[in-house]
C-alpha cells in the first residue's frame, strides 16, 4: 500500500539511479539518519554508549569493510583482527607524535596506513584463492599480532606493552579519555560510519564495485570481458583494510581506550566480523549493519534477561550465551544462507504486495 | 597513609550514599573463559566471604552486603560493559581482576570518583597516591614481586654471574615486572632470560625446554 514503486516516477536518470527507488525507503531512511543524528545525542548515556552503541557502529564499519573484501570481491579473509590492530597502533602512533591535529585526520590517517599493509598482505591473493588465501591472511593477522607484541616502538615502550589513548579533543570538545563526553564519541563514530557506509555503498554500485563482483562471480571469465584482476583485487584489499584500519582506530581510541594487542585483537576478532559478515549477509551494506547488531547487541540482551531479570548465576547465563549464539548462527545458515539482508528483502517483497497479494 | 587513604575513600562513599540501603560490592570475575580454572575459586571465595560477613555480622556496620557479579571471561569488552552497568548501583570498590580491564578502567573509575583495588595485579605505577588517588594496589604489586624473589635468592645463594628466567603470559599480565628484573640484574650483576607464552598458554613446553637444566 505504502511500499511500492507505482506512481513514483522517475524523469532523469539520476533519478533512476538512486540508492533508494522507493519512496518510501527515501523518507524511512532520512527518518534514520535524523533520529541518529538529532535525536539520540540528547538521550544517549554512559552505558548505552559504552556498552551497545559504540561498539555496534565501530564493528558496523569493520563489517563494511570486511563485507566487500568477502561479500564483494569473494576473497575470504581472516586477518582483520591484525588490520584493526594495524589501524589502532597507527592511530596510537600518529596521537602521541601530533598531539595537536584533529582526531579526525589522525583515524583517517590510520585507515590510509591500513590500506597500504592491506595491499601488502594483499598480493599473494593474485596467485592464490578460496581457502589457501584464507590461510595466506591469517598468517597476515598472527604476524602482526606478533609484531605489534614483539617490538616496543609500536606501544612507546610502555611496561605492560598495552596502549592508552592520550586525551585529546575535536573543536574544543574531549573525543578521548574518560572525561569525553557519551554524546561526543557517539557523534564522532556515527560521522565516520556514515561516510563509509555511503562510500562504500556507492563504491559497490559503480564501476569498481562491478569489476569487484564479476571477479567474484567467475575469476576467468572477468579477465576475458577485460576486468583486470591486479587491480580488482588490490583495490579491493585497500578499500577494505581502509575501512577496517578505521574501526581499529576507533575502538581503540573511541571505545576502549586501552588496548593490549593479544587480547584485543586476536584471532577471536577475525572470526567475529567474519560471523558479521555471514550471518547480516554476504555481498550487501545492509548486512554489515544487521550483522553487527545481531552479534553486538544479542550477547548484552541475552545477560540483561539472564541475569538482571531473571536472576541466573552469571557463568551459567555466559554459557547458555554461548550456545545460544552458536544455535542462532548454525539456524541461520541452514534457514537464510544469505543472512538477515536477504529476511530483509523478503520482507520488503512481500510490502510490495501488502494487503493485497494475488 | 595508604590504609588511612582507604578509610577516606571508603567513608566518603559511604557518607555520599547514605539513601542505599544496601553496600553494594560489584565483583567482577571470570567463571569463563580461558582463565576459568583460576577465576571461579576467588569468585567463590569473594561471594563466600561477604556471605560470611552478612551472616555472622549482619553485614559491615548493621548495614548488609550486596554482592553483584557481572561475568568479564577476562575480556576487556566484557568488563567495560559490566562497569557501565554497574557503575550505577551505587558501588563502592571494584576488582577488576584482570590487568588488562584495570588499565581500561583506571582513567574512567577516576573520572567517575569511584576507588578500584587490584591486589597484585593491575597497574604497579598506581601505587603512588599523590597521581592515582582511587587506586589501591596492595599487599603486593608486580615490582614488589620480583624484587621479593631477588632477594629470596640472594639470601639463600650467591646470584652474581647465575641466570633468571622469566616465564611470563605474554600481555599486561606477564610484563610488567621485566623493567624491574632487568634493573635488579644491572644491580646484582645476573643475567636474565625472557621467556613470553602466549595466549592461552595450555601448551608451554617449548618455552620450558628453552631453559637449560642447573648443572649439578
Amino acid at each position: 500500500m505504502f511500499y511500492r514503486e507505482a506512481g513514483d516516477f522517475k524523469t532523469t536518470y539520476t533519478q533512476d539511479s538512486q540508492t533508494f527507488p522507493i519512496k518510501f525507503d527515501r523518507i524511512r531512511y532520512y527518518l534514520v539518519l535524523a533520529f541518529a543524528f538529532l535525536v539520540v545525542p540528547f538521550i544517549i548515556n554512559d552505558y548505552w554508549a559504552n556498552a551497545l552503541i559504540l561498539p555496534f557502529l565501530i564493528y558496523a564499519i569493520a563489517a563494511i569493510g570486511l563485507n566487500i573484501l568477502v561479500g564483494y570481491c569473494g576473497q575470504l579473509s581472516l586477518g582483520t583482527g591484525g588490520f584493526m590492530a594495524v589501524g589502532a597502533y597507527a592511530c596510537y602512533k600518529l596521537m602521541t607524535s601530533f598531539p595537536d591535529v584533529s582526531m579526525f585526520i589522525h583515524v583517517i590517517l590510520a585507515g590510509a596506513i591500513t590500506a597500504v599493509v592491506g595491499i601488502l598482505f594483499g598480493l599473494p591473493s593474485l596467485r592464490i584463492k578460496g581457502f589457501y588465501l584464507a590461510v595466506a591472511t591469517l598468517a597476515a593477522q598472527f604476524f602482526l599480532v606478533w609484531l605489534f607484541n614483539r617490538v616496543p616502538w609500536f606501544y612507546n615502550y610502555s611496561a605492560s606493552g598495552q596502549i592508552s589513548a592520550p586525551e585529546r579533543d575535536t573543536f574544543g570538545i574531549l573525543i578521548t579519555g574518560p572525561n569525553a563526553p557519551a554524546w561526543m564519541t557517539y557523534l564522532f563514530c556515527l560521522i565516520f560510519l556514515t561516510v563509509c557506509a555511503l562510500i562504500a555503498r556507492n563504491l559497490t554500485r559503480g564501476s569498481s564495485g562491478r569489476s569487484w563482483m564479476a571477479i567474484r562471480d567467475m575469476d576467468i571469465a572477468a579477465e576475458i570481458i577485460g576486468v583486470n584482476p591486479l587491480k580488482a583485487k588490490l583495490t579491493a584489499f585497500a578499500v577494505s583494510s581502509f575501512f577496517v584500519g578505521i574501526s581499529g582506530a576507533l575502538f581503540f581510541s573511541i571505545y576502549l581506550g586501552a588496548v593490549e594487542v593479544g587480547e584485543a585483537f586476536s584471532i577471536q576478532k577475525s572470526f567475529l566480523v567474519l560471523f558479521m559478515v555471514i550471518i547480516g549477509g554476504l555481498g550487501s551494506i545492509f548486512g554489515s549493519f544487521a550483522g553487527a547488531a545481531f552479534l553486538v547487541g544479542l550477547p548484552v540482551a541475552l545477560k540483561v534477561l539472564g541475569v538482571d531479570i531473571l536472576g541466573w548465576p552469571t557463568d551459567i547465563v555466559s554459557h547458555i550465551q554461548l550456545i545460544i549464539v552458536g544455535g542462532l548462527i548454525i539456524m541461520f545458515l541452514i534457514l537464510e544462507p544469505h543472512g538477515l539482508a536477504q529476511l530483509w528483502n523478503l520482507t520488503k517483497e512481500k510490502l510490495r504486495l501488502w494487503p493485497f497479494p494475488h | 597513609m595508604k590504609l588511612k587513604l582507604t578509610t577516606l575513600a571508603l567513608g566518603a562513599v559511604m557518607a555520599a550514599g547514605p539513601v542505599m540501603a544496601d553496600l553494594v560490592f560489584p565483583a567482577l570475575s571470570y567463571r569463563t573463559g580461558p582463565y576459568a580454572a583460576n577465576g571461579i575459586p576467588f569468585a567463590d571465595g569473594y561471594q563466600d566471604y561477604f556471605t560470611l560477613l552478612n551472616e555472622r555480622d549482619g553485614g559491615i556496620g548493621g548495614e548488609k552486603i550486596k554482592l553483584m557479579e557481572c561475568e568479564t571471561g577476562y575480556n576487556t569488552e566484557k568488563g567495560v560493559e559490566c562497569y557501565e552497568s554497574l557503575k550505577g548501583e551505587g558501588s563502592l570498590v571494584f576488582q577488576p581482576l584482570s590487568t588488562g580491564i584495570t588499565y581500561q578502567l583506571i582513567p574512567k573509575m577516576t573520572a567517575d570518583g569511584i576507588p578500584m583495588h587490584s591486589m597484585g595485579y593491575g597497574r604497579t605505577s598506581a601505587k603512588n597516591g599523590e597521581v592515582f588517588r582511587g587506586i589501591f594496589n596492595y599487599p603486593a604489586n608486580y615490582w614488589d614481586g620480583a624484587s621479593a624473589a631477588v632477594n629470596h635468592i640472594m639470601d639463600v645463594d650467591d646470584i652474581k654471574g647465575k641466570t633468571i628466567a622469566l616465564v611470563y603470559h605474554n600481555s599486561a599480565y606477564g610484563k610488567e615486572p621485566i623493567r624491574t628484573l632487568e634493573e635488579l640484574s644491572k644491580k646484582h650483576d645476573f643475567n636474565l632470560t625472557l621467556i613470553p607464552v602466549d595466549h592461552p598458554g595450555q601448551e608451554q613446553k617449548s618455552q620450558w625446554l628453552q631453559i637449560p637444566p642447573r648443572k649439578a
